[in-house]
């Protein structure tokens, strides 16, 4: 018996052993890495989601939406869940997310990769973004109901939780917006364009430059899911709101922005430019109420537009301004008390030497006053009055108005245009920079420098955004116009405007700007281009003008770059700034400061005589 | 020495050892209803187990000699019946292990342990004498290898390996020389060695397991992961020292652990996280109380056919604590074996409640000091 017992006791002690190295085990699992499998256990179930902002519209200033975004949905697919039936759920998605049958079958197939010696299966796939809710739908209401060649009621469980999952779960949504633009080409290149991603980032225009206001803050819900893929809703833990974006309101007009675009269009017709451009303005507050570009662009789809038509010229492309850059020197002989209206040039028969070089009139002229070289433009009298003042001043002058520096208007990828410090300048360029000559504008800088001898001397800042909203309408932040310096005192003004009335004549270089109702002040500009470093016979041609003049409300520049039959700034630029201003006015019911000539029936004639005598 | 009748009825009870088969059924029910809370499976389980102590009392009932002369009818009919699985077997999880009886799934191989042990015990009952000779021990060995490759072949690695074990465990008690059994051993253990080589180390056409078999040894070897396998370990670590709370862990609620698995294989995994370490210290204890009972009462046995019995059933209940136990914490490979009365089953209940039955019978007729 004695053995007996040792036997048992053997099997005491194999017993013990073993019980031992499972509560061995336990210890160093549950005890000693018991935070290591928590932290595991909870990457199971703890998920945290982002919940995206809906971005914010951007609208003229009578809150008209010019950009908005709306709800949709990614269409996402578990290829897994497909299994054999690629083929059937390819064929009746394709037409509704109308992309290619067989690369859709394709993007279904299951994908399986290695990873830490793990294998590991997709679950998940894209099938397309941006996708309305009503397609998505249509998707549910085609995948629940979609039968296949199989008497389901014979199956057993398993494989009939295998359709009812293909039909429920296979194809599933996830939360996008789609950004639209309401207006198609309508002010295109001041809103830009956003990235087709899921971020919806600003790529240009106002969409970049306004994108972290535009965008808003995400955000999150911390919750749990089973292995289901179920979401756990009594387990929500945090769960903050998103803050949608802020609304920009513009000071953009969607009315008067319809007219400029409108009306530039006639002007491609008439004259065919490579571009043409405008930008009017009130010139008190620098609010800028109408701004376009042709060719322009479909922001709701900008891939299907080549590079070009993508760039705002307004504020991207410099040029020589040609003429309309008189004013600055004439601005700048009057307020430096250098010269009068009233003072001779001797504009030399159209020729005239200096430096070595042959300088051009268009015509002949003899002797003009300062006066008459603005309503002739005359090069050569611009030249003397710019040769008479020196570098310093005209550096100075050229400086004050914002040329060779960014206007700071809000609008991504402005350039500063090209001034030369003085020590670059050669003997010629005294002479040939107040014809606008020798140095490069932007459209934006040109008509800011119009608008501050409309605005009484002082450059103000481009003002594009007149306030940002809260998406409830509550205003968060409003812009304020901001003088940027006085360019020149009350009395040269008036004499500047004075001259610059005389250019819409009979007499002067833009008869056609001429309005019924309102005085014009103005200016064309025939500018050479340079090719090669050689001036060509091809023309950037513009005209620039305020009204009523005495008391301008706006402030309107219509550019064309190289215009066929004809050249001149006052032929071809000034009859779309006519046709503008004559719509602008109208909209703006502004009053008219001139009597109309007398036509129509006589009792209204007279009391339009008395009322403006 | 024998001042009493020899087959006298003793009525009292292994309190100890009933103790612990209380709170292994309580505790069963308690976290069977944890693990399937939609269903009302916990009152199945506690219907098996009524059942089931209604077997052991009948195994008591008979006085284990008599249960010994009967047993190879028990034996030669639970062959059958592991035959029958082949014929009209049903189908789950890709084996062929149960016979659809409509009410339920019957698993004979569960019925074949009680009656193997009850066969061998009488076989292996014989005079020391006639076990060193070659021809009983071959023949242990063959009623050990039919139940064993029937089994083996349903396929149902784990229950087979415990024929051997059991087997094994009751040889040596038994008293079959040492030489023949370190050979047994020796051998099984070169088979085990070579067959674990071939699948590690030449993954070739040589299909010796089926598929999901040597994957099995592949996961226990870290040369693949085994998601089942992962979700327990991290069920039982994640339970710490004190658990979750009853009905609140998250890992089988929320369908991590295999939906099929969290009540019956994988039960211990849901104590673990629900109660922590002090849940599975108690399971384990309880564990210890009937096993340790089950060596008492085989050194107390009357004679050698009920020490072999009882060192039986032990071996027969702590194989199957340990392989079940030893997969959730990635001790052993994974098999589909049943934690005794705590997993969810009705053969697996009646079986164990049975051989405690048959242990407990032992202890009524046991030998007096």
């Amino acid at each position: 018996m004695k053995r007996q017992y040792a036997k048992l006791y053997v099997m005491a002690g194999f017993l013990g052993a073993a019980l031992a190295a499972l509560g061995y085990r336990l210890v160093d699992l549950q005890v000693v890495r018991h935070e290591e499998f928590q932290a595991l256990a909870q990457q199971n179930t703890v998920r945290t989601i982002e919940r995206q902002p809906m971005r914010g519209q951007i609208l003229d200033i009578h809150g008209t939406p010019l950009a908005y975004s709306q709800a949709a949905k990614v269409i996402c697919a578990d290829p897994t869940l497909i299994g054999p039936y690629r083929k059937n759920v390819a064929h009746v998605l394709a037409p509704l997310l109308q992309t290619n049958e067989a690369s859709l079958a394709e993007r279904l197939i299951p994908r399986v990769w290695e990873e830490n010696g793990k294998t590991n299966i997709s679950k998940y796939v894209v099938l397309k973004r941006k996708v309305p809710l009503e397609i998505w739908e249509k998707i549910r209401q085609t995948m629940s109901s979609l039968s296949f060649a199989i008497d389901e009621s014979k199956l057993k469980p398993r494989s009939r939780a295998f359709y009812t999952n293909l039909r429920a779960k296979a194809i599933f949504p996830e939360d996008d917006q789609i950004r639209y633009y309401p207006g198609q080409r309508l002010a295109a290149h001041i809103l830009g364009f956003v990235a087709n991603d899921d971020e919806q980032t600003g790529i240009s225009g106002i969409e970049c430059s306004f994108n972290s206001k535009l965008a808003g803050f995400a955000g999150w819900r911390k919750t749990e899911w089973d292995s289901g893929h179920r979401e756990l809703v009594a387990y929500r833990d945090q769960d903050v709101a998103p803050r949608d974006g802020l609304n920009v309101v513009l000071t953009i007009d969607a009315g008067l922005q319809n007219i400029v675009e409108c009306e530039l269009t006639e002007g491609v017709k008439a004259h065919a430019p490579i571009s043409i451009s405008c930008i009017m303005l009130r010139p008190r507050t620098g609010e800028i109420l109408a701004m376009a570009t042709l060719p322009n662009f479909d922001p709701n789809h900008p891939g299907s537009f080549p590079m070009d038509d993508l760039r705002n010229r307004v504020v991207s492309d410099e040029a020589e301004p040609g003429s309309t850059f008189k004013i600055v020197a004439v601005t700048a002989g009057l307020n430096e008390r250098l010269i009068t209206l009233n003072d001779l040039f001797d504009c030399g028969k159209g020729q005239f030497f200096y430096a070595g070089r042959l300088l051009h009139d268009h015509k002949s002229f003899d002797v003009l006053t300062v006066e008459q070289i603005i309503t002739k433009s005359s090069n050569i009298g611009a030249a003397k009055i710019g040769i008479r003042m020196g570098e310093r001043t005209l550096w100075q002058y050229i400086h004050n108005f914002g040329f060779g520096e960014r206007t700071g208007i809000p609008l991504p990828a402005e350039i500063p245009g090209r001034v030369w410090p003085l020590t670059n300048w050669t003997k010629v360029s005294i002479a040939q920079i107040p014809m606008g000559q020798g140095i490069a504008v932007t459209p934006l800088q040109m008509v800011m420098a119009m608008a501050a001898l409309a605005n009484n001397g002082i450059l103000m800042r481009p003002m594009l955004v007149s306030r940002l909203e809260e998406p409830n309408g509550k205003v968060a932040v409003q812009y304020v116009p901001q003088p940027v310096r006085r360019v020149a005192g009350p009395e040269t003004i008036r004499e500047m405007v004075k001259a610059l009335k005389t250019v819409p004549t009979s007499e002067g270089t833009a008869a056609q700007a001429h309005l019924d109702h309102y005085t014009v002040a103005g200016k064309t500009g025939t500018a050479n281009k340079v090719e090669n470093g050689k001036y060509v016979a091809k023309f950037f041609s513009s005209f620039i003008g305020f009204f009523p003049a005495d008391n301008p409300e706006v402030c309107i520049s219509v550019v064309m770059d190289e215009p066929k039959d004809g050249h001149y700034g006052g032929d071809v630029a000034a009859p779309v700034f006519h046709a503008i201003a004559e719509r602008a006015a109208s909209y703006l019911n502004l009053k008219p400061d001139l009597a109309p000539e007398p036509v129509g029936t006589p009792s209204l004639t007279a009391a339009a005589s008395a009322i403006h005598q | 020495m024998h001042d009493t009748p020899i087959n006298e009825r003793r009525h009292d009870y292994d309190w100890p050892l009933a103790a612990a088969v209380l709170g292994l059924m309580i505790i069963g029910t308690a976290f069977i209803f944890s693990a399937t809370e939609s269903q009302s499976l916990y009152l199945r389980q506690v219907v098996w187990y009524v059942l089931g102590v209604g077997a052991a009392a009948a195994a008591c009932y008979f006085e284990y000699g008599s249960l010994a002369r009967w047993s190879a009818v028990f034996y030669w009919g639970t062959m059958a019946l592991l035959l029958a699985v082949y014929a009209v077997g049903a189908f789950h999880h890709g084996a062929k292990r149960w016979i659809d009886l409509g009410a339920f799934n019957l698993q004979p191989s569960e019925f074949a342990k009680i009656a193997f042990i009850l066969w061998l015990a009488h076989y292996l009952s014989r005079p020391r004498e006639e076990l060193r000779r070659g021809k009983v021990f071959l023949g242990a060995l063959g009623y050990t290898l039919l139940p064993f490759i029937l089994v083996l072949k349903e396929p149902d690695m784990g229950s087979a390996l415990v024929f051997l074990a059991i087997s094994l465990a009751m040889m040596f008690v038994a008293g079959v020389p040492n030489r023949l059994l370190a050979g047994l051993v020796g051998g099984a253990g070169l088979l085990v060695v070579l067959g674990v080589a071939l699948i590690l180390f030449a993954p070739v056409k040589l299909k010796i397991l089926e598929s999901y078999q040597s994957g099995r040894v592949l996961e226990y070897f870290g040369r693949r992961k085994s998601y089942n396998v992962e979700q327990a370990l991290i069920s039982i670590g994640s339970g710490g020292l004190t658990g979750k709370g009853w009905r609140q862990g998250t890992q089988h609620s929320l369908g991590f652990l295999p939906s099929g698995g969290a009540h019956n294989d994988f039960i211990f995994s849901v104590i673990a996280e629900e109660e922590g370490f002090v849940g599975s210290v108690v399971v384990l204890t309880l564990y210890t109380v009937l096993l340790f009972s089950g060596i008492k009462i085989a050194s107390q046995a009357r004679d050698r056919l009920g020490q072999i019995m009882a060192i039986g059933v032990v071996t027969l209940l702590f194989s199957h604590v340990f392989i079940n136990i030893g997969m959730n914490i990635r001790l052993m490979p994974v098999a589909g074996i049943p934690l005794p009365l705590l997993s969810y089953g009705g053969s697996s209940v009646i079986c164990s409640l049975i051989a405690i039955g048959i242990l407990h019978n032992v202890h009524i007729y046991r030998r007096y000091h």
